[in-house]
């Protein structure tokens, strides 16, 4: 957006009149007036016409008023992308909005869809700046501060970073954002911790803590009416029973009926005394007559019991008689089978002695015969053992050892080598006669034969018959020179010394010979195993164990068989005899204790019979004494049942006294309980009366009916106090965090935007900056390092232009171009820095506008730029 | 003809614990001074009798200096008689109550404890239905059917309790018949509990109570005074104002664009401002800077009434982008204000949640009024 002109009307100083200032450029413009010219209400005016909605009037439009009252009204001609339009705005009386074509001269947009428009224009998008830029005189930013406070920040140096944070924080909210944060903050410190939590002593904890105590107030209190209207409920029932207990009519009717239980008793126990006497004479008179029925009872069984005795005693005898005669019978019977038995004992005795000899006998016999085969077997064993011994040791001279035999026959095979060798080797002589020779070559006297060769070694002579002797000198040294044949003779000869045999074929012989002798040796050897299996010591020794066996005494010829039957038979008799004998004894035995039954019997029954003929005295006066008895005993029963008939009479009507009793403790304890009763309620009723008058001349009901009401309205509070806090924590939180997040977003670029720019401004000292703030760091002024970190007023009020520039390029940059309006923005800078910045800002304006109201005139004529004037203006329709 | 003055519910004792500390003494002697006020239009009237149709005291248990001093500001004037029935919060069970009643009671006032025909003047009885307990859960009323009076005589009932489910105490178990006055040949049925002013047919009516004590009912304390030409007759009903104190509910309807300081001073009331509780219910829509005004225009009018209470539940926020404008056209703040706007309208968020959202953006408004561009 390009601002080309601005025009107002009836705006403040200019009441009833406008100022039309236009002709607006792009790159720089500058309107250098005087004081009190209108440059500042010319940019009041364009701020509200951008920013102030026309239906509003808040303090800003109206500022714009003039004191004789009126419509202000703005209008800017702008150029956009889209065309050039015209912006009109009316304010109070006939307030109005709209947007203009120029081109077409057709109306865009009006009211409402105006300031859309509008604000469409200047939308800033997420925390970022305006689509307009300003800045104000004298002061950085925009914000409305008091003069104390300007002249306090005159003062106060602040440092690059501040300032830049500053401005940054200017253009995109952040220094009300400040303050309104600061006010958030205080006003939520007051209720809240850090944490969230009521802060002590804040009015939050206080809602709190009252609402608490109101609550345990309110606890208490209830309980209190509830004990109060318990109490008033048991008084009433109380009242209520005592007057029930203390009905006279009531009482007299207990009264009378306890008296008349009294009474009942008293005849009750008059009656009781009557019958006790009554039943102690009867229980007399029953003893009487029991006692005459008993003995007359006693008597008549003793009679009958003697006479059942005296019959008893007489079967008693009879049994014990027969008992007597059973047991001898069985005495005599067993004796016999007894004396049986021992006779058969000794026959068997005899049987089984002669049949041990028989036996004995025949083992000796058998002992003696195997004796003399034995002895036979010794002989032969000891001849095998001889045999044995001779075969070994001619064994042991005739062995010859097999390697002596080897190397023997090694060496002869080596010889007849090495003889064939010499031969081949040696001077030989040969002769062959001719047929019918006469004479002869004879070597020593023995012919030689023709034909053959005869090796001649040395000198050798032979005769030849007529001849001479012939001589023959072999100088060869043949068998000499190694010596081996010597050698393996000598050692031939050696081996058969040893031997002590002629030639190889004598050894051989030799151990065919003892060959043969081992064969035969093996034999005695198998024969004498045969014969003692055990070697020869253990035949030797059994033999001497049977000669040591005992020859029996006697020779009994009996026949053994015979022997044998006799004494099974006799065994057979003995045990008949024995079981005989054991069947007898059970009979004695039984009939010995039948005699001591009947004996014993027998005499209980005298003992008895003579205990019952003592009880009934003699015998002469027994039927009187039956008689007497007799007679006692009836008068005695007539009495008892006289007596009993008394007795039951008085016990028919007599009253249950326990009944009689019961009904007296009733009425009694009715009487008793009721006074009790009464008492105990009087005494509760006062209780209660005392804790019924403290709570009611307490008003409980009133104060805890208040203390509730006054709970509920402390809930409402502390309700009111939570929502307060959630509001302003969750403000807290979104006011941080999108001062965060436009922060994050702008100050770098801005900081990147802002160093070259900060290079034109101090290129006449050199400045070096640190890489990681982006920031200046030093300033190199006249071969001096000064740090940067406070800045005059002056270097503020530069860098609060640069870094608008630097948004103004960043929004560029962005497709949103903003012009950047300076209104005196430079009233503490030198005429020399002055100039610096009029660079920078041309250097800038080559694609930005810039719109500069300046009062410097003289100053700002070295700007350059494109001049603009105020010219009376009048709207279209006044 | 006979004429008295009809009346109820004046709970006198009633403490108000949930209204600040000055205002409750205030509204405390305002029930007990009901008591003069009714004496007061009796004989302005002409009437020589007082029903009291039940919880003429707030608790069974009221102070005992309290109690003395009802009875005794009743017993000021003798020519009056005034005719006392035990109510629901006053009911026969408060023997203490009644008991200390007892004790103290001037000779002109009448104590009807019993359901027993009570004489209260030359041919007129009155047919007494006291509450026996808090919920007696039976039409006590019933027993007027049967009662029988002399011939000539105007029977007049008395009764404390709901005929339909419209009881102050929400309980609809233990109803009056509606139709009691027709039943029991009564001339007319003066009935207490229902706190305002409300006629059930010619001759059945609740009087309502003397001195409100609490927003429900929008109209004014009052009591009436009947005359009854003689038996049979129709009765004359004259209501009278009585109330010391005005308990207003002031509806604010907004439609979001009007001057809500000129909306507010329409509906407050301009007259016996001091004696005036108001409730000021806000509903409809409203600008976010309207809501503010709204605020700051009711607190500005609040100290002149004895209580305001504010309420803009109901008063749902419409948020405009010049409403955002104001709070900055750009930047961080707005960028603050645009998310919590939208948190507060964002659907899936809890009810709670948007709640504390409107309230921070209500908030930042307020903070960005006050420290302005």
């Amino acid at each position: 957006m390009k601002l080309r002109a601005v025009r107002l009307h009836n705006v403040r100083r200019f009441a009833g009149r406008g100022v039309a200032i236009e002709g607006m450029g792009d790159g720089v413009n500058v309107l250098s007036a005087a004081n009190e010219h209108g440059k500042s209400t010319s940019f009041d005016a364009l701020h509200a016409l951008f920013f102030q909605p026309h239906s509003g009037t808040p303090k800003a439009v109206q500022s714009l008023r003039p004191y004789s009252g009126g419509s202000p009204l703005v209008e800017a001609d702008i150029e956009t992308e889209a065309g050039r339009f015209r912006l009109t705005k009316q304010f109070y009386a006939g307030k109005r909005a709209g947007v203009v074509d120029l081109a077409s001269g057709r109306i865009m947009a009006q009211a409402d869809e105006a300031e859309r428009f509008i604000a469409e224009l200047v939308h800033g998008g997420s925390g970022g700046p305006a689509g307009l830029l300003w800045v104000r005189q004298g002061i950085t930013g925009i914000e409305n501060r008091s003069p104390s406070e300007k002249e306090e920040e005159r003062k106060a140096r602040e440092g690059v970073l501040a300032s830049v944070q500053g401005e940054v924080e200017a253009l995109t909210g952040g220094r009300r954002m400040a303050q309104i944060l600061d006010a958030c903050a205080a006003e939520l410190g007051e209720l809240a911790t850090a944490t969230g939590r009521p802060r002590a002593g804040g009015p939050y904890a206080e809602a709190l803590e009252e609402r608490d105590r109101l609550a345990s107030e309110e606890a208490r209190l209830e309980a209190d009416v509830r004990d109060l209207r318990n109490a008033l409920d048991a008084r009433r029932k109380a009242r209520a029973r005592l007057a029930e207990l203390e009905d006279p009519a009531e009482t007299a009717a207990r009264q009378q009926a306890r008296v008349q239980a009294e009474q009942a008793l008293a005849q009750a126990r008059a009656h009781g005394e009557k019958l006790h006497a009554a039943e102690a004479r009867e229980s007399l008179a029953r003893h009487n007559a029991e006692a005459a029925r008993a003995a007359l009872d006693t008597f008549r069984r003793a009679t009958q019991r003697v006479l059942d005795l005296q019959s008893q005693e007489t079967a008693a005898i009879a049994r014990r008689d027969d008992a007597l005669a059973r047991r001898l019978e069985a005495v005599t019977a067993s004796d016999n089978a007894l004396a049986a038995a021992e006779q058969a004992e000794v026959a068997e005795q005899e049987a089984r002695g002669l049949l041990a000899r028989l036996d004995r006998a025949l083992r000796a016999r058998e002992a003696a015969e195997r004796l003399k085969q034995l002895r036979t077997r010794l002989a032969e064993a000891e001849a095998a053992h001889k045999q044995i011994e001779d075969g070994q040791a001619a064994l042991r001279v005739a062995a010859v050892p097999a390697d002596t035999v080897r190397e023997l026959e090694g060496i002869e095979t080596e010889l007849a080598g090495l003889r064939a060798a010499e031969a081949a080797r040696a001077t030989t002589l040969r002769i062959d006669y001719e047929d019918g020779a006469k004479g002869q070559l004879t070597d020593g006297g023995a012919p030689l034969p023709g034909g053959t060769e005869r090796p001649i070694h040395g000198t050798a002579q032979f005769d030849i018959e007529g001849i001479g002797t012939l001589t023959i000198r072999s100088t060869r040294e043949g068998e000499a020179a190694d010596g081996k044949l010597a050698k393996a003779v000598e050692r031939r000869r050696s081996l058969l010394e040893q031997l002590g045999a002629e030639s190889l074929r004598d050894v051989r012989e030799r151990q065919a010979a003892a060959s043969a002798k081992a064969i035969e040796l093996e034999t005695a050897r198998r024969h004498l195993a045969l014969l003692a299996p055990q070697g020869v010591a253990e035949l030797r020794a059994e033999i001497a164990r049977l000669q040591d066996l005992p020859v029996p005494e006697d020779q009994t010829e009996a026949n053994p068989e015979a022997a044998r039957q006799a004494h099974a038979a006799a065994g057979e008799k003995l045990a008949a005899a024995r079981l005989a004998a054991r069947e007898a004894r059970p009979v004695r035995d039984k009939a010995e204790a039948a005699v001591i039954d009947a004996e014993k019997a027998l005499s209980s029954i005298a003992a008895e019979r003579a205990v019952a003929e003592a009880a009934l005295g003699a015998e002469e006066g027994r039927a009187d004494r039956a008689g007497e008895l007799q007679r006692v005993c009836e008068t005695a029963e007539a009495a008892f049942a006289e007596a009993k008939a008394a007795a039951e009479t008085l016990r028919a009507g007599a009253p249950d006294i326990d009944t009689v009793e019961a009904t007296l403790r009733r009425t009694a304890s009715a009487v008793d309980a009721t006074a009790k009763e009464a008492a105990s309620l009087r005494e509760q009723l006062a209780d209660l009366n005392g804790s019924i008058r403290t709570r009611t001349d307490g008003a409980v009901e009133e104060i805890w009916r208040e203390t509730a009401e006054r709970r509920a309205a402390a809930d409402t509070l502390v309700r009111r106090f939570e929502m307060e806090v959630a509001a302003l924590t969750r403000l807290r939180r979104a006011l941080e965090d999108a001062r965060t997040a436009a922060r994050d977003l702008y100050f770098e670029p801005v900081m990147n935007e802002l160093r070259p720019l900060m290079g034109l401004l101090f290129d006449d000292v050199s400045v070096s900056f640190n890489d990681a703030t982006l920031l200046p760091e030093l300033l190199r002024r006249n071969g001096q390092d000064e740090p940067v970190d406070v800045l005059s007023g002056g270097m503020r009020e530069q860098l609060a232009i640069l870094t608008r520039l630097a948004f103004a390029r960043l929004l560029a940059r962005d497709g949103r171009p903003a012009p950047v309006i300076l209104d005196d923005a430079l009233v503490y800078s030198d005429d020399d820095r002055i100039e610096k910045m009029f660079d920078a800002l041309h250097r800038q304006s080559r694609d930005q506008q810039i719109i500069v109201f300046s009062c410097r005139q003289r100053a700002f004529e070295r700007l350059g730029g494109n001049r603009l004037q105020m010219t009376e203006w009048r709207p279209e329709q006044g | 003809m006979f004429r008295f003055v009809h009346s109820s519910d004046l709970h006198i004792g009633k403490r108000f614990g949930n209204l600040p500390e000055d205002l409750r003494g205030r509204l405390r002697e305002a029930r007990h001074q009901s008591i003069g006020c009714l004496a007061g239009l009796a004989r302005a009237n002409g009437a020589s009798v007082v029903l009291l149709a039940g919880d003429t005291f707030d608790t069974e248990t009221p102070a005992p200096a309290m109690l003395r001093q009802s009875l005794a500001a009743m017993g000021d004037d003798p020519a009056i008689r005034w005719i006392i029935l035990p109510g629901n919060h006053d009911s026969r069970v408060a023997d203490e109550l009644w008991r200390t009643a007892l004790q103290h009671v001037p000779a002109n006032v009448r104590l009807a404890l019993e359901p027993e025909p009570v004489d209260v003047a030359p041919g007129a009885v009155v047919l007494p239905a006291p509450c026996t307990t808090r919920r007696p859960g039976r039409d006590l009323s019933e027993w007027m059917d049967g009662a029988a009076t002399d011939d000539g005589t105007l029977r007049i009932g008395l009764a404390h309790g709901a005929i339909r489910d419209f009881s102050e105490e929400g309980s609809g178990s233990d109803v009056l018949a509606p139709d009691r006055a027709a039943r029991a040949g009564l001339d007319y049925l003066a009935l207490g509990d229902w706190h305002g002013l409300t006629r059930i047919d010619a001759r059945t009516w609740y009087s309502g109570t003397p001195e409100p004590d609490r927003f429900k009912h929008r109209e004014p304390g009052r009591a009436i005074v009947v005359s009854i030409e003689g038996p049979g007759a129709e009765p004359t009903v004259t209501p009278a104002e009585t109330g010391a104190f005005h308990w207003r509910m002031l509806d604010l309807r907004l439609f979001g664009d009007e001057d809500v300081n000129e909306a507010l001073a329409q509906v407050l009331p301009t007259e016996m401002r001091r004696q005036t509780l108001l409730r000021v219910a806000a509903q409809g829509r409203t600008r976010l800077p309207a809501k503010a005004e709204l605020n700051a225009a009711v607190e500005q009018a609040a100290p002149d009434f004895a209580h305001v209470i504010y309420e803009d539940d109901a008063l749902a926020t419409v948020c405009e982008s010049g409403d955002l404008d104001r709070i900055d056209h750009a930047g961080a703040l707005r960028q603050a204000a645009e998310t919590l706007l939208a948190e507060s309208d964002d659907p899936q968020r809890a009810e709670a949640e948007r709640d504390i959202a409107r309230g921070a953006l209500a908030r930042l408004f307020s903070y960005c009024e006050e420290a302005p561009s």
